[in-house]
């Protein structure tokens, strides 16, 4: 009404504006770094997708010609994938599963109260600070060498024939590595969440006549889901792309080369086809998508809070 | 069904010299609302998780109907808790927490549903059986909290400040629904408060605590007329009572110049100390403001519409002290009238040692 009678903007108008401006002002300072995200991440996924789609080789050097979705369709026909992909799964899910379970056992025995558990918290932790590369030469060389290893040391000390376990059990020496080094981290969530619990609560469950037992499948453990999800979403994303181990120990050997460590080999580790490589590194990403969506939204179940 | 006894029960926190509980000696009878009250740190929380058994107890014993349970874990005890943030299990549906206690003892899962269905009857819950806690009002988690402790039909009801969470309005009204359904039940119940409205309109008898030593336990009524210390008499009431080092006005107590008035057994009982060595306390409704008594100027009105108190700056013992004192409704009384404070009521006498001087 008071627009029709005089051209000063309404009061709606004023108040959309000012908002407009607050908003503004909220997303200018992202934007140097959302710039510089775009520039480095995805500028080259979008050339690999495009990659993805020629039989670009770099030896010897061929003109890059358009082959469609020929490579994609190689990928599920190529047998030395699919041995790759089942690798990859069985070494993520098996050490995302261990490393899970442990870390729940840890995080239990941490969250008693006792005489230096700071200290004993920070120890514990060490195993998920250390780099993969270093943590793969640590084991591969200290822990499973037949000639100097502990384990083999020890095995020798009770009688026992050494075992050189890389060489033998390549793909379960590096599941034993990164089981290692991500139940610290999967102790860490779980310990945040059982934290989190109100100690009232487990006092009603002592109260209510619950044994040790029953109250932690019947109360704490439904208690920790959001966690042992965000957890295994988290260790799975990272653990699907697991690289550095495989290159120090087993080098690919039987039954240890992943997705990624396969890649390689069709690319810069000496295959030099680019094209296809491109193809199953974008594999890669879907299958990541789909983990990381359903991941999403256990998150944002995490964030509304479940306590009362 | 139940009595309870504290038999000089003590709990000494780890690490601390005082006791938390210092032999606490308490009978609680059959059927009985016992109210534990005192400010925060007095130990009435303690007290009451000695008797859940989630304290342990240093020295002294516990009984539950003559069944020493000072070593007996919570389960054995055959008692039910209310906690303040109720505890609810966050993750099951109203039904499952109500029935959990039963389900521990292996109760069947038609028993179970039954006895669910019929506290939740009682206490309104029906449409919510199927609900989580976090889709409830807090007045519905209270009842759900309450529902968990009626199902189990325990031998006593524990309760740790069940109402505190609730919003003024709301709190009242339950106050009077939790009276009523103990009353109904006549389950042993040991409540406990900082809120001493709560106190002496729930409490068969009021235990009050201060510094984990039991200050006395008594009908609330009792409490009010005759407080055994210093301490109970400030606590109890509100707004709470003028407490004033005695004055001397011609050998006997007095504030302000003028002589309080005692009864001569109070009097003569009171002759063994010098007057300045005494306290009085006088209730703001036992004090009225008239053309006579001690001089003071009104500094605060503070009307409440049926009632109105006013802080009176008055001359004691050479400092200006306030006392507060209770008007009519509508009072003409303003800010900077002079005014003076007559007795309407008993005055209480306090000893050097704090202890109530009676006659």
């Amino acid at each position: 009404m008071t627009a029709a009678t005089s051209n000063a903007p309404s009061r709606e108008e004023q108040v959309k504006a000012l908002q407009k401006r607050e908003a503004r002002r909220r997303r200018l300072p992202l934007l140097p770094a959302l710039i510089f995200t775009i520039l480095i991440t995805q500028i080259p996924f979008v050339m690999s997708l495009y990659y993805s789609f020629t039989d670009w080789t770099v030896t010897p050097p061929s003109p890059r010609t358009w082959t469609g979705i020929s490579n994609y369709t190689d990928a599920f026909t190529n047998s030395f994938f699919r041995e790759a992909a089942v690798t990859s799964i069985v070494m993520t899910v098996s050490s995302v599963l261990l490393s899970v379970i442990l870390g729940t056992g840890v995080a239990l025995l941490l969250d008693r109260k006792f005489f230096g558990q700071g200290f004993v918290r920070t120890l514990i932790i060490t195993p998920f600070l250390v780099m993969p590369v270093v943590a793969g030469l640590v084991w591969k060389n200290q822990m499973f060498s037949a000639a100097f290893g502990v384990i083999n040391w020890l095995l020798e000390a009770v009688g026992l024939e050494a075992v050189e376990f890389a060489s033998k059990y390549p793909r379960w020496s590096i599941v034993a590595v990164l089981v290692w080094q991500w139940t610290p981290f999967m102790m860490l969530i779980i310990l945040a969440g059982l934290q989190g619990q109100p100690a009232s609560v487990l006092e009603a469950a002592k109260v209510d006549g619950a044994t040790p037992r029953a109250t932690f499948f019947q109360i704490t453990l439904p208690h920790l889901r959001p966690y042992l999800e965000l957890g295994v979403l988290l260790g799975s994303i990272y653990l699907i792309q697991v690289f550095d181990h495989i290159v120090v120990m087993t080098g690919g050997g039987p039954g240890s080369t992943n997705v990624p460590y396969f890649v390689n080999q069709r690319s810069i580790g000496g295959g030099w086809r680019f094209g296809s490589a491109s193809a199953f590194s974008i594999l890669v990403v879907i299958a990541t998508i789909f983990i990381a969506t359903f991941g999403l939204r256990v998150l944002s179940g995490l964030l509304e809070g479940e306590e009362p | 069904m139940a009595e309870v006894k504290f038999d000089a029960a003590s709990r000494i926190y780890p690490g601390t010299e005082e006791p938390a509980v210092n032999k606490l000696n308490l009978d609680i009878g059959d059927g009985e609302l016992l109210v534990l009250v005192g400010p925060s740190g007095s130990g009435k929380s303690t007290a009451l998780r000695m008797l859940a058994g989630l304290e342990f107890v240093n020295d002294g014993s516990i009984f539950i109907n003559d069944k020493d349970v000072t070593l007996a874990p919570p389960q054995d005890r055959d008692i039910a808790m209310v906690f303040q943030n109720y505890a609810l299990y966050p993750q099951m549906t109203v039904a499952s927490n109500m029935a959990f206690a039963l389900k521990q003892q292996g109760v069947s899962k038609e028993d179970r549903m039954a006895r669910v269905k019929e506290a939740a009857k009682i206490l309104d819950l029906e449409p919510f059986l199927d609900r989580k806690p976090k889709n409830l009002s807090g007045g519905q988690r209270q009842r759900v909290a309450m529902g968990r402790a009626i199902v189990r039909e325990p031998q006593v009801f524990l309760m740790d400040e069940p109402l505190s969470n609730l919003d003024a309005k709301l709190r009242v009204q339950t106050r009077t629904e939790l009276a009523d359904l103990q009353a109904r039940l006549g389950v042993t119940t040991v409540y406990v408060t900082h809120d001493q409205v709560e106190a002496m309109t729930m409490g068969h008898r009021v235990a009050v605590l201060n510094f984990g030593v039991l200050q006395q336990v008594d009908a609330p009524r009792t409490l009010y007329s005759a407080p055994a210390n210093k301490f109970v008499a400030g606590f109890i009431g509100s707004p709470a009572m003028n407490l004033l080092a005695a004055s001397d006005v011609g050998g006997r107590a007095g504030i302000g110049g003028v002589q309080v008035p005692l009864s001569d057994a109070v009097a003569a009982a009171a002759g063994a100390h010098p007057a300045r060595e005494l306290t009085v306390g006088v209730r703001p409704e036992h004090l009225q403001l008239g053309s006579e008594g001690i001089p003071g100027e009104a500094i605060v009105v503070e009307e409440l519409g049926s009632e109105s108190f006013v802080h009176v700056r008055i001359d004691h013992l050479g400092e200006s002290t306030t006392i507060v004192v209770r008007d009519e409704g509508e009072t003409d009384v303003r800010r900077g009238d002079n005014v003076s404070v007559g007795f309407n009521g008993p005055v209480h006498l306090f000893g050097p040692d704090d202890q109530r001087i009676s006659g």
